[in-house]
């Protein structure tokens, strides 16, 4: 089968810092793609070089076999169809729950309001924020802004979906309800790309996972091989800390 | 006699006018004798709301005409047999008036001087006046006779004036700095600050009949000063070579010198009292000049409201434009820049200058050096937009600033081009955020108007110059304006407080007052 998505000999420097050496990788439709390693090893960078939040210093970056970089080719078209949830939730704070999750879809898609509106309400349905579709994010728990930002991306109906540390800034009794929702969206067969150090969920709902150090992937394979059998001593030491840890 | 009491007064009257809107009347051949002049000189003429003390109703106007000038023209024309009209009119339009028959004469406390003689003639002289010096009783200067008596002495007299530089005929005298206005001078004088000042008698009639403190010192024959007939003497202005001329001189050769101290005493005495005895002066103040305080609010509102809204617009623009990201090719760059620079140059200008210069330049200025005669309100309502547009321009852009990079992202990142960011997203995050600082350039704005009296707007201060200048009371006057503008200030103030509450909602989120609007499938049975 063709990747739906893939990074070829992706680098990306700040000034003089060097952030990402040499990235490839292919992303299959449907598949959970993980991405773990430390703070600082250039995995929010590799997300954000995806979806063009940065732009990549070189190499090539492949959407159902186009190249993104190319001068003609249309950002924001394709930025719709590549959804981001980002660690900090950054719902539009000007905005309530219900138009959080239909500006995208009646200014970028088109749809109209009544269209757009349906599917957002299934979305907040499916996340469990139906019943707050007018309060204003700063009304919100940051769980359950987490929950409206992955319902404001899905209700993009995108092809690929990224995350950025979902979790992280969360307080642990609000993690499970995100974890949740997005291993219900897994399960719908959407292609996700996920940052994440929530080690216990990446090894359930990850196809295939990436370790990531000091901006190269030192190494990648499959779930069981990463978390089960890893083969590199830096992946070892990672994830022994985060085992001892959590 | 003075020309021009100064220019508040003049402005004042010119005010009073447009309020008062003279109807035109045409030159009837005879039966009438229709006077012009200002109804605000006292106590040469003055307008009053009754017919008390021989009043003259004013043409086309519910208020009446009161005066010494009022009673020279029911003399003037009981010998002309002819029934007086009083019109009101304003200074600079009495001339026009006169020469296109609006008006048969003009008895205004008008000076006949040489350059009016040019273009109107003038009767014999009407009202002769002498400068006098008001001095303490209880000083040495009460018993001068003349002006030799005044060696050491501090005087002054009111600014502008020819009285000032009468002083001058005084050996030895110390002069003192120019007063703005009577009051002041009654106030220096009783407090011992001067010995004296010089006036017209009527002023001295008029003090001396508030305060038995004082005394008028009057000089005989060649005692007082020298005089020049074009400062002293009134007289009426006529048409060219008008018949009546003649019998208007002799009328007033019938009326002698006693008799017209007689008129004069009187209307001293009848003018418009400077504070009201039986009522409360802010109660006075109201009723007397209710409708100009209220126009001046208005002006003053319009003017800071127009400006904030406009200036806000300006802002804003400015904001958006600066705010483009510089990315793209070249030619794009360099434009970006370009506009950048023009700009910042507009801000740094009209931040960095007075608003009151600007105003200055932008209306004597532009008519000067272009000829361009702006509407002075449509100049007031320029220059407090553009100058209230740069102050904002920065504010907003640091508020588009401030809002968080996050929501510049999320919007990108579901496919948002930088104009549907900054209009969804960005700007209505950014107004509100300066909401604050737009509510206090509105406040600001309502009280830097007043330094739009440069250019003779009638806004707030502006009328408060131009009532003070007329009651004298400049402390009470002033107080009331101060009053007006803390009552805006503050109610405005709450007022948008209150809206931006209004914009942000309640602090709290009530789920169950909201399950009754979804309409998602579960709540249905
Ligand atoms: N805009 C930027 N300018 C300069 N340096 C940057 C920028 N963004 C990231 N970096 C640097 O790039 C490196 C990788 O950052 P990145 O955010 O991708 O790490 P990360 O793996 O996501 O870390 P974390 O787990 O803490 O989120 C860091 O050293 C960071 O300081
Ligand atoms: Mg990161």
């Amino acid at each position: 089968m063709t990747s739906l998505l893939e990074v070829n000999h992706l680098e990306k420097t700040f000034g003089t810092h060097k952030v990402l050496k040499d990235i490839n990788l292919q992303v299959k439709p449907g598949e959970v793609l993980s991405i773990i390693g430390s703070s600082g090893s250039g995995k929010s960078t590799l997300l954000r070089c995806i979806n063009l939040l940065e732009q990549p210093t070189s190499g090539a970056i492949n959407f159902h076999e186009q190249n993104i970089l190319a001068n003609n080719f249309n950002v924001t078209d394709y930025r719709a169809k590549v959804g981001m949830v980002f660690q900090s939730f950054n719902l539009f704070n000007n905005l309530d729950v219900l138009q959080n999750c239909t500006i995208g879809q009646t200014t970028v898609l088109h749809r109209d309001a009544a269209e757009a509106k349906k599917i957002a309400l299934e979305q907040l349905e499916t996340v469990g924020m139906a019943p707050y579709i007018n309060a204003k994010p700063a009304q919100l728990s940051g769980g359950q802004m987490q929950r409206v930002g992955i319902a404001r991306a899905v209700s993009m109906s995108p092809e690929v979906l990224l995350f950025d540390e979902p979790t992280s800034a969360l307080d642990p009794e609000m993690v499970d309800g995100v974890l949740d929702s997005m291993r219900a969206l897994a399960h719908t067969g959407l292609t996700m790309i996920l940052v994440t150090h929530e080690m216990a969920f990446a090894r359930d709902i990850s196809d295939h996972v990436v370790f990531m150090d000091q901006g190269v992937i030192a190494e990648e394979g499959t779930a069981e091989q990463i978390f089960e059998n890893p083969q590199e001593e830096r992946t070892k030491t990672f994830l022994k800390r985060y085992l001892n840890r959590v | 006699m003075k020309q021009h009491r100064n220019f508040w007064f003049f402005l004042g009257t010119l005010l009073l006018m447009i309020l008062a809107v003279p109807a035109a009347t045409s030159h009837a051949a005879s039966g009438t004798f229709k006077v012009g002049m200002e109804a605000g000189y006292p106590p040469f003429n003055w307008t009053q709301n009754d017919a008390s003390n021989g009043a003259v109703k004013i043409q086309g106007n519910s208020t009446y005409a009161n005066g010494y000038d009022v009673q020279m023209a029911k003399k003037v024309a009981k010998s002309l047999n002819k029934k007086l009209v009083i019109v009101k009119t304003e200074w600079d339009g009495l001339q026009p008036a006169l020469t296109s028959g609006k008006l048969d004469a003009i008895i205004a406390g008008m000076s006949p001087t040489a350059q009016r003689r040019k273009a109107i003639d003038f009767t014999d002289t009407y009202y002769h006046s002498k400068l006098v010096i008001i001095v303490r009783k209880n000083s040495k200067y009460a018993q001068a006779t003349s002006l030799k008596d005044f060696k050491n002495a501090k005087l002054t007299a009111q600014l502008n004036t020819y009285h000032y530089t009468a002083l001058n005929q005084i050996k030895g005298v110390i002069k003192e700095p120019a007063m703005k206005d009577f009051s002041a001078m009654r106030v220096a004088l009783e407090s011992g600050t001067i010995d004296g000042y010089v006036s017209e008698k009527p002023e001295g009639i008029s003090v001396t009949s508030a305060n038995p403190n004082v005394k008028m010192i009057e000089f005989k024959g060649t005692n007082g000063f020298k005089t020049n007939p074009e400062d002293t003497d009134l007289a009426i202005g006529l048409r060219k070579n008008d018949p009546d001329r003649v019998k208007i001189n002799a009328a007033l050769a019938k009326i002698s010198q006693s008799e017209r101290d007689k008129i004069m005493d009187n209307a001293v005495n009848e003018q418009p009292k400077t504070n009201g005895d039986s009522e409360n002066w802010f109660v006075a103040i109201l009723k007397q000049y209710g409708n100009m305080l209220l126009k001046g609010t208005g002006v003053t509102l319009l003017i800071s409201m127009v400006g904030t809204i406009v200036g806000f617009l300006i802002g804003l623009l400015v904001a958006i434009i600066r705010t483009i990201p510089v990315a793209g090719n070249r030619f794009r760059r360099g434009l970006l820049k370009v506009v950048d620079w023009l700009l910042s140059v507009y801000i740094e200008v009209f931040r960095g200058t007075p608003m009151i210069v600007q105003a200055a330049v932008l209306y004597y200025g532009a008519a000067q050096a272009f000829g361009w005669n702006m509407d002075r309100l449509v100049a007031a309502l320029l220059i407090v937009s553009i100058n209230t547009g740069a102050y904002l321009s920065e504010i907003m852009r640091g508020g588009i600033i401030s809002v968080n990079a996050g929501q510049f992202e999320a919007a990108h990142a579901l496919g948002m081009t930088h104009l549907q960011t900054m209009t969804k997203i960005i700007l209505p995050q950014a107004v509100r955020n300066s909401l604050p600082a737009v509510t206090n350039e509105f406040v600001i704005n309502i009280k830097d108007t007043s330094v739009l009296s440069i250019i003779s707007v009638s806004e707030l201060f502006f009328t408060g110059s131009t009532i003070a200048g007329q009651n004298f009371q400049f402390f009470h006057t002033y107080l009331v304006i101060c009053l007006i503008y803390l009552v805006l200030t503050f109610t405005i103030t709450r007022i948008l407080r209150l809206v931006e509450r209004r914009l942000d909602g309640p602090q709290n989120y009530n789920v169950m007052a909201n399950q009754n609007q979804v309409s998602a499938p579960t709540d249905n049975n």
